[in-house]
């Protein structure tokens, strides 16, 4: 298993698109640091006033809770409330100067592009070796059909991980450069279960990578599932990507409507409500959305497995 | 003799097509098998059976005792194959794709990969891209792959295809080799039959599915009597006489005869005493493609 692992790795490694790939990913951290740095340079409005600014901030978020404050914009104002109040009562001011974190915490968009990448080898790791032919040198081996396509699967989530380790690592390194080591007393405001709780910002992003994360995980095997059962590569690149992008904004659409959307995988794949935030649709839990999430993945690996060990293959 | 593989009435359908019907037939040790038949026969369908790439419709296949029914994994540690052309990740090297096979099994020593490298003449570019390669250089490849591992069967589907004679003729020799010093079995399939004639010791007929006949190339060379055409000047008064001791039927220039060589010799001698001249004495045989052509009806 350890060797099948080892294959697929050096498979994916020595192919050009993943240096692409990989560059791709470094010079979009480059980039977003320096951007960051420009704008902070340009930025000089921290002030002392920062408690008449909030007060003025709850004071027209009050007003507009009133007047739009419907299912989703009212979970949305409520919470920008409380952690307000809480800044006022415990002088917290919402402007600490720039830190590494902060980079950290910007370069979690770079997980959309992970997501994108990862689902590219997913979608060409079975496909791919039909469309080449050489799935039928690989399965002529003292190997079950099964354990071939596990190590597959394993390797794409490695090389999430890696991706993953790339852009965490990179954006701290280059943080640590631009900003140095950040202040003792830098703490995230999270709003959890209707209360406002105080964390560190380094396990905030650790927790917000790692739950953002998830949404990758489930389009991956999702991608991965099409690529095993109908062995074609662009229908699983296509149908991963258009759900990546149009996914959540069609399930949340939904969701203003129809109570059911809440079985939808998009409307589970944010678990970030439930540690900060509001959830969608009353009455979704964590629990629940992990009950779905188990449901989704399961399903989409006894669709790939089923399919690839009983097909004929006549590549 | 020891058998090392064998088919019990396997049958295989896609769709409502019978692709393969009732097929048996076994290998084996250190044989050198033929599977021969036109284009769509069925041959590459079987071999995909042999290797479990497709499942089989009914019957089982037996590999060295193991069924790939019920011991996949067992019954295929003793096969090398290729299936069609030999396809390798074109983005590594000849040597990287090597060791690749090599991984997923046990034991197999980067000596024993540079023996094996050596033995198919492939040792100046195999740290070539394997997208840099030629046909011949791909085959030779694809040979690599299948040896690494001492099989004790080899399934070679049209190895042949697209080799130039001296490539051909290579891949005789391998065979010649591999079967007489190191034991092997091999399959190979092809519609070229003057090449099988040369290559196989039994070669199996198929034709829509369906095994038409085996034959034993070597029973050929033994058979006793032979087809003789002579090419004579006219036999005049002597004809009667001919047809009655010898049975010769008139054809083109002269006629033709069923005779043993010693009696071919008797025959010149006769006729060189009536006064009759000699052209030519040719021998026919009958090759495996005429006998193919007759046995197919095409
Ligand atoms: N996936 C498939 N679906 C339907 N029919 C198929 C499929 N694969 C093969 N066949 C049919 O099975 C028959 C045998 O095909 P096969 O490839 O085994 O022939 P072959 O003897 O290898 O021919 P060739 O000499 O051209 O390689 C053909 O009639 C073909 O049309
Ligand atoms: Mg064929």
């Amino acid at each position: 298993m350890f060797n099948l692992i080892r294959n697929e790795w050096e498979k994916i490694l020595k192919k050009k698109s993943t240096f692409v790939m990989i560059g791709l990913l470094i010079l979009a951290i480059i980039a977003l640091s320096g951007i960051l740095k420009y704008v902070d340079n340009n930025d000089e409005s921290t002030g002392d006033e920062w408690q008449a600014d909030i007060q003025q901030q709850i004071e027209t978020d009050r007003e507009n809770m009133e007047e739009y404050g419907g299912r989703q914009l009212g979970t949305y104002y409520q919470r920008n409330l409380a952690i307000n109040e809480y800044r006022l009562e415990h002088e917290i001011s919402p402007s600490v100067e720039s830190n590494v974190w902060t980079l950290v915490d910007e370069a979690k968009m770079l997980t959309s592009f992970i997501g994108l990448f990862t689902i590219v080898v997913a979608a060409g790791i079975v496909a791919g070796e039909f469309s080449t032919g050489t799935i039928k040198l690989l399965l002529i081996r003292p190997m079950s059909r099964t354990k071939i396509l596990l190590s597959k699967y394993l390797t794409v989530i490695l090389f999430s991980l890696l991706l993953l380790a790339i852009v965490y690592g990179l954006s701290s390194i280059i943080g640590v450069i631009l900003y140095g080591f950040p202040p003792d007393d830098a703490v995230h405001l999270a709003y959890q279960n209707g209360e406002v709780v105080e964390r560190s910002q380094g396990l905030q992003l650790i927790i917000t990578y790692l739950l953002y994360s998830i949404d990758i995980l489930m389009l991956t095997t999702m991608a991965f599932m099409i690529s095993a059962v109908f062995r074609n590569s662009s229908l699983a690149i296509g149908l991963s990507m258009f759900l990546l992008f149009v996914g959540n904004t069609v399930a949340n659409l939904l969701a203003m409507q129809f109570d059911w959307a809440k079985y939808l995988l998009f409307l589970n794949t944010d678990l970030t409500v439930y540690f900060d935030g509001m959830p969608t649709i009353e009455g979704m839990t964590l629990t629940f959305s992990i009950i779905m999430l188990t449901l989704y993945f399961l399903i989409f690996h006894a669709l790939a497995f089923f399919f690839f060990k009983r097909r004929d293959v006549a590549a | 003799m020891t058998t090392v593989l064998s088919l019990d009435h396997v049958s295989k359908s896609i769709g409502k097509k019978r692709i393969i019907d009732d097929l048996s037939l076994s290998v084996q040790e250190g044989e050198v098998f033929g599977l021969l038949g036109p284009n769509g026969a069925g041959k590459t369908t079987t071999i995909r059976m042999m290797v479990g790439l497709m499942r089989l419709g009914a019957g089982d296949i037996v590999i060295c005792g193991d069924s790939v029914k019920d011991n996949f994994e067992r019954a295929i540690k003793h096969v090398g194959a290729i299936v069609e052309n030999p396809e390798m990740y074109q983005h590594l090297t000849g040597y990287q794709n090597l060791v690749q096979y090599s991984r997923m099994y046990k034991g197999i020593t980067k000596q024993k990969i540079d023996e094996i490298v050596e033995l198919v003449k492939l040792k100046k570019n195999i740290d070539q891209k394997v997208k840099t390669y030629s046909l011949g250089m791909r085959q030779r490849l694809g040979l690599a792959q299948c040896l690494l591992h001492d099989p004790k069967l080899l399934i070679l589907d049209e190895p042949t295809n697209g080799l130039d004679p001296a490539g051909i003729r290579e891949i005789r020799d391998h065979l010649k080799y591999l079967t007489r010093e190191k034991k092997l079995s091999v399959i190979v399939s092809s519609h070229l039959l003057s090449e099988m004639e040369m290559m196989c010791d039994r070669i199996a007929i198929i034709q829509q599915g369906k095994l038409i006949d085996v034959q034993t190339i070597a029973d050929q060379q033994l058979e006793e009597k032979s087809t003789y055409y002579f090419e004579t000047s006219d036999l005049g008064k002597k004809l009667l006489q001919l047809r009655e001791k010898w049975m010769i039927a008139l054809k083109g220039e002269g006629f033709i005869i069923d005779a043993e060589k010693e009696e071919v010799a008797k025959l010149i001698k006769e006729l060189t005493e009536a006064d009759i001249s000699i052209y030519l004495v040719q021998k026919l045989t009958k090759t495996l493609e005429e006998r193919f052509l007759e046995i197919t009806g095409s």
